[in-house]
């Protein structure tokens, strides 16, 4: 008996491999998709009301699904790729596994959020800030991330741990703003103010200032929107660091959108990123999370900080990929928890 | 009845064994490319540490699991007390729980606002602070409960064969009960507890799972991060490498152990009921096994109920969560069946012919244990690409990957059973005119169903588990439950969660119960 049922086995196996590349007929797109389900399947489903193309969600981490579209090359069943970090889809353009998009979809989108060669668009931004507790007083002199360093907030600080994503792509923007032996220096002083407790998400830093056992974190802006939705009266405030004439500017990273280069169905798959960069879908996409929008003229919810306002580092989004392993080596020296 | 060395059943097996052996190929392809200069620089930055703090992890779960599964073990084996039956079976029900969601789950219970951090609170104050699981006392404490019961398994079998007359022996010799303990029947349990402790540390060594939600920096995490975060696959593979040879060093430890040990395990003795507890000492077996389950099985359990059923009422577990479940379903028994197929072929072979080669082979087909999934997933897609990419994409590559990955548990368990078949029967079979196969078929398996049964259980609840390598080889957009566990989880949606992790542990029941049906007995 058992050799009867591994011969069904056997044929069942090669059937479920013919369907497996079979599956991906005329009306499905397959995404390769680092961001989490619930903030995409929104403007997924969207556009499969629209255009009535299905959109298959392939989730897994970023750059785990980078190396399998890098050793798949041609065969991969991927069309598109998201990512929530520049780095990964710079990575990517880099390793020549993505094509370029057409004007018309590159263009709607602010020249800073994308590649310079138009093979990812960006499509929501977010910035690095800190969050801070309201009732603390003796927070002024904190203005800028480097301030974080600084002794007077030992064990009063919260960060992630360093092998995040948005922390490592952080730490490369400061590095190539302000050189690396000031960022060391930072890291080193982060290190000595935190001790061994790092958060392994970012809402739990927001918790912790909000409950006053930290007073004052580094987080992404929506972690701090999405806590005050839940308790409005929280007492925690965001602050914009490194603004002004001498400052460094904030971080940014996006979320964004790239076209595989090996998609069999390029028409769907540039369809897909023009209702991505469409007003509909960009509202759509960055409001789940409380983004910001990357096609300007589509507004951020009205609670965000107005982008026009605040002061942005003058770093291209598209070193973060080249320069991570640098960033990674300095963690690594300092032995950043 | 002389035969060439190899014979079908050998080229048979060492097909298996090549099959088996392609992601080790893959590694070491991968590392010969890297130059000396940057094994140099691995050596200097990386691998001392990485050394120490595996070896570290490793001795702690294993003394952790030696001290819970013997504990529990002697006591279920040896006493005779109101639940025993039951206690048998709860003690083996952690193996249903994946270590990384044991990871999620305890450091969710330690928070400030957690059940044992409040626990913790009302019994210490402010004093002592709550403990700290993001270090190695953390991840020991996770996979100690995640994998003692393997060591609880062979330890109970083995005390309830073993001879008690040398215990009694020892007795009437005048030793107290605590020497006889130590000196007649823990070393007459050593053959079991080596064999347990090698799946043990076996599990410590390929665990990604508990060491990446804690942080621990071992040689899996390591080379994850390699891979993914740097996309070294050189360096990554350099490390596998180290990896590699660590593991099997301690297997060949383990084996040289084992067969010399196997002169203790002698003669059955008259197998004598286990003595009846006292009602006071049926209070303190309760309570210490009662604490060992309270930690290793209720919490979870109950954190899962708890959270599934807020999951249940916001009517989140739709017609895609069944879904999930039966994708888990099929991709655990498609492997769990491939893997008990071939491995019959490795072991007949080397309990037919035990040459340096056979051992070579059972040495192999280990490989895909040590390695990490992710690396062993790399293997196979890049393998599938080159030569079957027909295959590529389907169930067909993810369940390859898998049997690879868990074909030693296969091959252990089925070498187990097979060392007691009697050559004569097979033999009497063949005389009367039974074809090879047929006597296979007929009197050969029918004498190994045992160890077959159980080497499809252990294959089918670990594949339940998995993670790594299914979240990077599964078909597009089919998601398995560890899967769907691992992006609610990174969403901070650990409510979503729970309900997958619940099913895994439902799921892996009714295996479980064929397992442990054989032992209701005594």
């Amino acid at each position: 008996m058992v050799k009867r049922i591994g011969l069904a086995l056997m044929a069942a196996l090669m059937g479920l491999a013919g369907t497996g590349s079979m599956a991906a007929d005329q009306e499905e797109l397959v995404v390769y998709s680092g961001r989490s389900d619930s903030f995409v399947k929104p403007v997924a489903e969207a556009f499969t009301k629209r255009s009535g193309i299905q959109v298959i969600l392939h989730n897994a981490s970023s750059t785990e699904l980078l190396n399998k579209l890098r050793v798949e090359d041609e065969r991969t069943q991927a069309d598109l790729y998201l990512s929530n970090d520049a780095g990964n889809l710079q990575l990517g353009s880099e390793l020549g596994l993505f094509q370029p998009l057409p004007d018309a979809s590159a263009k709607l989108v602010d020249a800073r959020w994308r590649a310079p060669d138009n093979t990812w668009l960006g499509l929501s931004a977010r910035a690095r800030v800190l969050v801070m507790n309201t009732k603390v007083k003796d927070l002024k002199f904190v203005k800028s991330v480097f301030d974080l360093a600084d002794p007077r907030l030992k064990g009063r600080l919260g960060i992630t741990n360093s092998a995040n994503e948005s922390f490592v792509a952080g730490a490369t923007v400061y590095m190539l703003a302000a050189g690396k032996e000031k960022t060391r220096d930072w890291l080193q002083g982060l290190k000595n103010n935190v001790g061994k407790t790092v958060f392994d998400k970012h809402g739990k830093i927001v918790s912790a200032v909000a409950e006053g056992k930290l007073d004052v974190g580094l987080v992404n802006h929506y972690y701090i929107y999405r806590h005050l939705d839940e308790q409005p009266n929280a007492p925690i405030r965001i602050l914009l660091p490194d603004q002004g004439e001498q400052g460094m500017g904030v971080a940014w990273n996006v979320a964004g959108v790239a076209v595989s280069k090996h998609t069999r169905k390029k028409d769907a798959a540039e369809k897909f990123v023009a209702f991505l960069v469409s007003e509909e879908g960009q509202k759509i996409f960055a409001e789940v999370n409380e983004e910001y929008p990357t096609r300007a003229g589509v507004p951020a919810a009205a609670r965000l900080p107005a982008p026009a306002s605040v002061k942005v580092a003058n770093v291209p989004l598209s070193k973060l990929g080249p320069e991570r392993d640098a960033t990674l080596d300095l963690i690594d020296a300092v032995g950043m928890p | 009845m002389i035969k060439s060395k190899f014979g079908p059943l050998g080229t048979v097996a060492g097909m298996v064994v090549l099959t088996a052996a392609i992601p080790l190929l893959f590694v070491i392809y991968s590392s010969g490319q890297l130059s000396a200069e940057k094994w140099a620089g691995l050596w200097s930055s990386r691998l001392p540490m990485l050394l120490g703090n595996t070896l570290y992890l490793a001795t702690l779960v294993s003394i952790g699991s030696l001290v819970l599964g013997i504990s529990s073990a002697w006591l279920i084996a040896r006493r005779e007390f109101t639940g025993r039956g039951l206690a048998l079976w709860l003690m083996v029900l952690p193996l249903t729980i994946p270590t990384y969601v044991f990871a999620h789950i305890y450091t969710s219970l330690f928070e400030e606002q957690g059940w044992l951090g409040r626990v913790w609170r009302a019994l210490f104050g402010e004093a002592i602070a709550i403990p700290d699981l993001y270090n190695v006392f953390g991840a020991a404490w996770i996979l100690s409960l995640a994998s003692f019961s393997y060591v609880f398994l062979l330890a109970h079998a083995a005390l309830i064969h073993s001879n008690r007359a040398l215990e009694e022996a020892a007795r009437i010799q005048g030793a107290t009960p605590l020497q006889v303990f130590w000196r007649v029947t823990l070393p007459l349990l050593r053959p079991a507890l080596a064999a347990g402790l090698a799946v043990v540390v076996l599990h410590v060594l390929s665990d990604f799972g508990a060491v990446s939600m804690l942080r621990y920096q071992t040689f899996t995490l390591s080379i994850y991060l390699q891979m993914s975060g740097r996309f070294d696959y050189q360096g990554a593979a350099g490390l596998s490498l180290v990896l590699v040879m660590l593991s099997l060093t301690f297997l060949a430890m383990e084996r040289f152990f084992r067969t010399r040990q196997r002169y203790y395990a002698g003669a059955q003795g008259a197998i004598i009921k286990p003595k009846r507890a006292q009602p006071w000492e049926q209070v303190w077996i309760w309570l210490w096994l009662g604490s060992v389950l309270l930690f290793a099985f209720a919490l979870p359990l109950w954190w899962m109920l708890e959270l599934s059923w807020t999951a249940w009422q916001n009517g989140a577990l739709g017609e895609r969560f069944w879904g999930y479940v039966f994708n888990s379903l099929l991709v655990a028994f498609c492997a769990a069946s491939a893997a008990m197929l071939v491995a019959l072929p490795i072991g007949l072979f080397h309990v037919r012919r035990p040459t340096w080669l056979s051992g070579g082979f059972m040495n192999l087909s280990s490989v895909g244990f040590v390695l990490p999934g992710p690396v062993i997933a790399l293997g196979i897609i890049t393998f599938m690409l080159a030569a079957l990419p027909v295959l590529y994409g389907g169930l067909a590559a993810l369940v390859a990957a898998l049997v690879v990955r868990f074909l030693p548990l296969a091959v252990q368990a089925e070498e187990a059973a097979m060392q007691q078949l009697t050559p004569s029967v097979e033999q009497a079979g063949r005389v009367h005119g039974a074809g090879p196969l047929e006597n296979l078929w007929r009197v050969t398996l029918p004498m190994i169903r045992g160890g077959l049964v159980v080497a499809w259980v252990l294959v089918f609840i670990d594949v339940l588990k998995e993670l790594p390598a299914t979240l990077i080889l599964r078909p597009i957009g089919f998601d398995t439950l560890p899967v769907r566990i691992w992006i609610e989880a990174s969403e901070e949606m650990l409510e979503l969660a729970a309900p997958a992790a619940l099913m895994l542990v439902v799921a892996s029941l009714p295996a479980l119960w064929i397992l442990m049906r054989g032992k209701k007995g005594r």
